[in-house]
This record gives structure tokens, C-alpha cells and sequence, in this order.
């Protein structure tokens, strides 16, 4: 009996002892950032970073890391950031439901995402000292670019309540953002085909087969809309004050109607097209499987270089050497991922973070660790981008091969006013990382924000896809069914009632059939 | 009061962990199922499922494509099991390991491989309803073996001995001794193959691009936007698979197994 006591108060004393451990952590004056992020969204340091590959650091630490220690040195107080990743806006959606008010500070979701939380009351404002370009810690209002600072300024937060007038700035900083578009292998696809056809590649004979789109109900829809009202967008006049705003207004349609046509333009897509994926397009393409791909552009930037170095990234030998990147003239999707703070948040520290991550260094490791675009301007990030593009026209025998390629309307006066235009390859400008990397401003004024849909909409659009996604057998599929079930059930009941059935082979040599009666009788 | 130890609270752990981790979440899930989003108690959930063609085909074609890879792992996996119960080859345990070896390579490796060999092949993105049935008997076939074998290896000898005596011949000794007495093997067999074609739906996005829906997809898509819908969904699939598995299992308690566990 003592033994099992002594045993008991043993495990007793096992199991408290982590309370403890809990308890002893609560005390010292830490705070805890808790940073809810894509997966593969910030700068992990070591092998692959900026830092290890432009100044040989190989035990760079990871942006995290460096927040921890900046906050600490800035404000006195220590830090810790419990950094963890989502896969989709719906998986943070729902992981946010289920979570206790403060237990995320920090969140990275889609622009639309933001509008839903936003429209549902569960983010916290920003502080208006955030927005103070006197405060020196204030890098997030002194580095973006005023390109997307308009755009977040001029789009509302909750369309559907005319009463609320705040915008995106209230609620969210930016963080990435790019278009969609598709990568292509130039080897079987021309260009021109493409600049005729616009989104309906997706529907085009000549590469069935040959193309893929997301797995994702959002990106589809707003390809079956710019494919069905092509004729509507093409009708508009880009110079005209209002075009943004019309724009906007045919690609978020969600009517009835509407939904009724998108659907029969996504079927012949779902008929035509290779298949639907979420992260194996760029494999795919690179390997050759594919020809075209629908992508956001940070993707196809990463795809053009991995076919670059000639390899895809399971280090299978490229089809291709050179992919393009091609954005539909009629209408491209503008996105954003940006910063949110949930109800009950630590604003302070929050805020911190987006500003650390919008210093102009760090904003490059960003860029250079993930492939995306940032939000961030200023003249470190046009340094990296004519790094990487700027070109001398004198190595080119003709001036036909470069062109003047002007990303003012990005920079603005975040660097010297002229400097943000440089000379480019014609090739990288019109096809290739370049224009996919930082679009023109001609390309980002064809482009529409894709808002949130609201409550009802957004399950009228999931059913749709659930639609597009089986194969509907129309009358025919019960009688499937009910076939498959009596099988079902015909089966074990065979099994069960079959040992009696008799199959009668042929008696072995030498011995002779006797009826089962005849024995009986004998 | 003095807590006796008694043998008897050794169960509570396992009465514990079936409590929140089998009763409990089943009861969330049918909780989900009947309410809407605002927690009040609906049947809409079940008739929508039931009035929307699509979803009732997802189920039929869910239906159709395991019932084949089942017959599939079944047609294949038995000669297998007999060839490798009967024969006097030594080492035979070896020819089963090279059954079974795949079965401890990682999931997600293995469909990649199909993935690319049906590429080298041509049939990737052509034949997606194909190369998903392919996917999954691959995947599944060990499941079907090791069950059927082990149950032919226990039936005794003699048995066969006495049927060929009384003058069966291959045929006879087959469908009167061999079947039935390894009918427990198929069902576990079937059992560990037919349930989880209906629902692994990594097999059917990497092999049909997915373009090939199954049940499972369906309640996973559904977790992402609509809980009670996901939910129902996947209820009415926990009512398919407790009818089969009940139809399968019954017949387990029968006489006819007897014969199997001498």
C-alpha cells in the first residue's frame, strides 16, 4: 500500500510541476508578442537570407529575432515573439474563433479577410501616434508607398454599412501585395495568342490540357467574371475619373444573375483546364508539365528564377530555361496581405512590429527571403530593385533591347524625386520578373480590389464551387447510388450466405460425383 | 475518507480519453450538424445535402471509386495472399515484406512517385478518375493482403488434406474450404481499404489535379467556410461507414469463422 501511495504522490508531483514552471515564466516583466503569419511569410535568417547571400552572414538571425532585440534596446523593455503560421485565410479565420480574446496581437490575413473581420467588429484601430512621421519609431507612415497609402486611404471597410466611413488605414497595414496573372513557358506559347485570348486562356481549345488555376473559390471567380464581362470592361474609358471605381463595381459582382453565368463560363474552365492546385502549378510549369499557370505575381517571380537557375525546387532538371510572366490587359487582381490587430490585443508591442518591419532594410530581407513585393518604398528598396534590374544602355548594341521602366508612381517622395526610373531590359520589362515584381503604373490602374463578398454572397459562391467541383450526374446519379449501395450490401451478404451455395468442380481423378441425397440415403 | 486503490481505476484513463476524444467530439459534430450558424436548431443543413445533385453524386462517385479499388485490391491482393500462404517456397516471408515494405515509405512520397510515373506515362491529367482508382490501390493494397494472408496461413492443413480425400477437386476445395474460411480476412481487408478511399482526397488532388472531388474533400472545403455543412457532411459519411463496417462486422460473430481460429 505505501509503495502505491509513494507512487501516487510521485505522479501527483509530476503533473504540477509544469504549473509551476508556468507560474515561475509569469513573473519577469517579458511581454509575449503572439504573430499570427502565412506560412513562409518573413525572413527566417541563416542559409538563404539576404544577409547570407549579399554579406556572407550565414548565422543571420531571423527577422523575429532581431524585433526582439531592436524593442528591447528602443523601449527597455524585453520581448519575446511566439511567431506561428496559417496555410489559408480561412484556417486563421477559423483559428481565430477559437481562440480567447488576447491571444493573438498580430495578424497577417488578405485584404478581404480584413474587410470580414473589420465588418464583424473583431479588430482593434490603429493608434493615431502611428500615423505621426515626427515620432522616429514611425517607419511604417514615413516608408509606404504613397501608391499604396492612397489605396488604403480610398477603400472603405465595410461596403455594406454606408453609415461607417473608415478605410483600411483604420484597421490594417500592408504588408505584400502584387496582381495575378499567368506564368507561361514561351516555348509553346506566344505571346500574342495571349494578349488576344486575356482570361480566356482558361477556356482556350488550343492548350487544353495545358493550363491550371488555384484551388481556391476567390481567384477562379474573379477569372470567370473578367472573362464573362470582358466586353463591359473593354467598353470603359481608362481615362475617365471614374473608371477605378466602375471597375471595381463589375468585379465584385455577386447578384444572382451573375452567379448564374459565372457558373456556366467556370464549367467550360473546369472542362478545359489541367487542373486545380495549390502549390504544385510551379512545379508543374517548370517541369513542362504545364504551359501556363495562373499566379499571384510573388510565385510566378520565384518560378521565372527557379527556371533561371535551371532547376525546379526538388532540384528536377527545368523544362525550360526561360517562363514568362503575362497580366490580362482587360483586368488584373490588385491583393494585399497587411497587418490587423485582433480585439484585445497589445497594441504597443503590435504596432512595433509592423513598424520594425517596415524599416527599409528589413523590408528588403523580406522581399529577397519570400519573392513577394512589400508595401515599403524609400531608397533601399529602390536600390534592391536596380540591383537586381537596372541595366547600362551602353552594353546594348540597340537601343530596341531597353527601355525606360518608371516606378514614381510607387516611390513617390519616399526617395529622390526622378530617381525611381531606370533603364531595363525590354525582355524583363514587358515579360518577365520585372514587370511582375513592381507593375507599372498603366498595369495597376487595369487592376480591381476584390472586396469582401458579405455573408450571403460568400455562401452562394461556395455552393457554386461546390457545383463546379463535382461531377453532377443529373438524374442518373441516385440510380448510381442506389447500384452502389445494394453492392455494398450484396456483397457481405453473399459472402455470408455464399459458403452455401455449391460450385461444383470436377472431382479429382479417379473419383466420382455422388449426390449429396445419395449419400444421405446410403 | 481513504481512497482504496482498486484494480478497476486502472480504466479510468482509457474511460477518459474515450469520453474527449471519441464521445465528446462526436457529439460536437452532431451538435454542428443540426444548428446554423446562429446555434439554433435546423434540418437545413440535412436537406440541402440531400436536394443538391452534386453533393449526392460526390457520394455516389465517392461510392463507385472505392467500391472499385476495394474489388481492385481484392482481385489482386488474394491470389497474392494464396500463392504466398500455400507454397512451399522457403524465405516466403521475404516476397511479403516486398508486399508490405511500401507501406513504411512516407504517404506523401509514394503519390508523388505515382504522380510523376503517370506523367511519364502521358495519363496524368488525362484520365484523372484512372489515375486516382490507380493512387489508391497502390496505396491501399498492403492493407488487403496482410489480412487475407494471415487468415489463409491459419487455416490447418488438413483440411485440405481431408477435401482432397474425399475427392474435391482444386475448384471444389476452394470455393468450400479456402473462401469461406478466410471470408474474415476479406472483411477486415475490405474494411481497412473501402473506408479510407472514400475520404483521402491527397490521393485524388495530386493524381486527378484535383479534379476529382470525393467525400472527403468535400467536409475538408466545407471546414474552411461552413461548419454545420462540413459537418453534416460528414455525419452522413459516419452513417455510410457505420452500415458498412456493421454489415461487415456482423458477419464476423458467425459460425463460419469459427473454422478460421482454430
Amino acid at each position: 500500500m505505501n509503495a502505491k501511495r509513494i507512487g501516487a504522490l510521485a505522479l501527483a508531483a509530476a503533473l504540477t510541476l509544469p504549473v509551476f514552471a508556468l507560474t515561475g515564466c509569469a513573473k519577469d516583466d517579458t511581454i509575449v508578442l503572439r504573430v499570427y503569419n502565412w506560412e513562409e511569410y518573413m525572413d527566417e535568417g541563416g542559409e538563404g537570407s539576404y544577409d547570407a547571400d549579399y554579406n556572407g552572414d550565414e548565422q543571420a538571425p531571423a527577422m523575429t529575432e532581431r524585433f526582439e532585440a531592436w524593442y528591447e534596446e528602443t523601449y527597455g523593455t524585453p520581448i519575446r515573439v511566439e511567431y506561428t503560421t496559417f496555410g489559408t485565410n480561412e484556417d486563421m479565420y477559423n483559428q481565430l474563433m477559437l481562440a480567447n480574446e488576447g491571444d493573438y496581437d498580430l495578424l497577417c490575413p488578405s485584404e478581404y479577410m480584413i474587410m470580414k473581420l473589420a465588418a464583424e467588429d473583431r479588430l482593434e484601430r490603429y493608434d493615431e501616434s502611428f500615423f505621426d512621421p515626427a515620432i522616429e519609431e514611425n517607419y511604417y507612415i514615413r516608408n509606404v508607398s504613397p501608391f499604396i497609402r492612397g489605396i488604403f486611404d480610398g477603400n472603405r471597410i465595410n461596403k455594406a454599412d454606408a453609415s461607417d466611413d473608415s478605410t483600411w488605414t483604420d484597421y490594417a497595414a500592408g504588408y505584400m501585395w502584387g496582381v495575378t496573372g499567368f506564368i507561361y513557358n514561351p516555348k509553346y506559347v506566344e505571346y500574342d495568342e495571349l494578349k488576344e485570348l486575356g482570361w480566356d486562356i482558361m477556356r482556350a481549345p488550343q492548350y487544353r490540357n495545358k493550363v491550371t488555376t488555384k484551388d481556391n473559390v476567390r481567384d477562379s471567380y474573379f477569372v470567370a467574371l473578367a472573362i464573362l464581362y470582358r466586353d463591359e470592361i473593354e467598353a470603359l474609358d481608362p481615362s475617365a475619373p471614374d473608371y477605378g471605381t466602375k471597375l471595381a463595381e463589375i468585379m465584385n459582382r455577386t447578384d444572382e444573375e451573375t452567379i448564374e453565368q459565372v457558373e456556366a463560363v467556370m464549367q467550360e474552365m473546369d472542362e478545359n483546364i489541367y487542373g486545380y492546385e495549390t502549390d504544385t502549378g510551379k512545379a508543374d510549369i517548370v517541369s513542362g508539365k504545364i504551359w501556363l499557370n495562373f499566379a499571384w505575381s510573388g510565385d510566378a517571380v520565384y518560378a521565372m528564377d527557379l527556371a533561371e537557375a535551371g532547376e525546379d525546387e526538388d532540384g528536377n532538371e527545368a523544362e525550360s530555361e526561360l517562363l514568362n510572366f503575362f497580366i490580362p490587359d482587360e483586368c488584373a487582381n490588385l491583393w494585399f496581405d497587411g497587418w490587423v490587430m485582433p480585439k484585445g490585443a497589445q497594441k504597443q508591442p503590435a504596432q512595433a512590429f509592423v513598424n520594425f518591419l517596415s524599416m527599409p532594410e528589413n523590408a528588403v530581407r523580406n522581399m529577397y527571403y519570400i519573392g513577394y513585393s512589400g508595401v515599403i518604398a524609400g531608397e533601399e528598396v529602390l536600390g534592391y530593385i536596380k540591383d537586381c534590374y537596372e541595366i547600362d544602355p551602353e552594353e546594348y548594341e540597340s537601343d530596341e533591347d531597353y527601355v525606360p521602366y518608371d516606378l514614381s508612381y510607387f516611390f513617390g517622395d519616399t526617395v529622390e524625386t526622378g530617381s525611381a526610373v531606370f533603364y531595363a531590359d525590354r525582355e524583363q520589362a514587358e515579360h518577365r520578373q520585372l514587370q511582375a515584381h513592381y507593375p507599372t503604373k498603366e498595369t495597376t490602374l487595369r487592376c480591381a480590389v476584390m472586396d469582401y463578398y458579405g455573408e450571403e454572397a460568400n455562401e452562394n459562391i461556395n455552393e457554386l464551387w461546390s457545383r463546379i467541383k463535382a461531377e453532377t450526374l443529373d438524374g442518373w446519379a441516385i440510380a448510381v447510388l442506389i447500384v452502389a449501395a445494394v453492392l455494398i450490401v450484396a456483397v457481405p451478404l453473399f459472402a455470408k450466405f455464399g459458403g452455401k451455395l455449391d460450385f461444383r468442380g470436377k472431382p479429382k481423378k479417379g473419383y466420382k460425383l455422388v449426390k449429396q441425397e445419395n449419400i444421405r440415403h446410403q | 475518507m481513504r481512497l482504496q486503490f482498486s484494480r478497476k481505476m486502472l480504466g479510468i484513463p482509457y474511460a477518459v480519453f474515450l469520453l474527449f476524444f471519441v464521445i465528446l467530439p462526436m457529439l460536437i459534430i452532431l451538435f454542428y450538424a443540426f444548428t446554423d450558424k446562429e446555434m439554433h436548431f435546423t434540418f437545413e443543413n440535412f436537406v440541402r445535402f440531400f436536394s443538391d445533385p452534386s453533393k449526392l453524386s460526390t457520394i455516389a462517385y465517392s461510392l463507385v471509386i472505392a467500391l472499385i479499388t476495394t474489388l481492385a485490391c481484392l482481385a489482386i491482393a488474394y491470389p497474392v495472399a494464396y500463392i504466398l500462404a500455400r507454397s512451399r517456397m522457403k524465405k516466403k516471408f521475404v516476397l511479403l515484406l516486398l508486399f508490405v515494405t511500401p507501406m513504411w515509405i512516407n504517404f506523401v512520397l509514394r503519390v508523388n512517385a505515382i504522380r510523376e510515373l503517370l506523367n511519364w506515362v502521358g495519363l496524368l491529367g488525362e484520365a484523372n478518375y484512372f489515375n486516382t482508382i490507380f493512387g489508391m490501390v497502390y496505396d491501399f493494397l498492403p492493407f488487403m493482403i496482410l489480412p487475407v494472408y494471415t487468415s489463409l496461413l491459419k487455416i490447418d492443413p488438413s483440411y485440405y488434406e481431408a477435401s482432397a480425400d474425399l475427392g474435391a477437386g482444386w475448384t471444389r476445395t476452394f470455393t468450400r474450404i479456402t473462401l469461406p474460411l478466410s471470408m474474415p480476412g476479406i472483411m477486415s481487408g475490405i474494411t481497412m481499404v473501402f473506408l479510407p478511399s472514400m475520404t483521402n482526397y491527397v490521393v485524388s488532388d495530386m493524381l486527378g489535379n484535383s479534379k476529382v472531388t470525393i467525400i472527403g474533400k468535400f467536409i475538408y472545403e466545407y471546414f474552411g467556410t461552413n461548419w454545420n455543412m462540413g459537418s453534416m457532411v460528414a455525419l452522413i459519411l459516419l452513417i455510410v461507414v457505420f452500415l458498412s463496417t456493421w454489415l461487415t462486422g456482423g458477419f464476423k460473430e458467425e459460425d463460419t469463422v469459427r473454422g478460421a481460429n482454430i
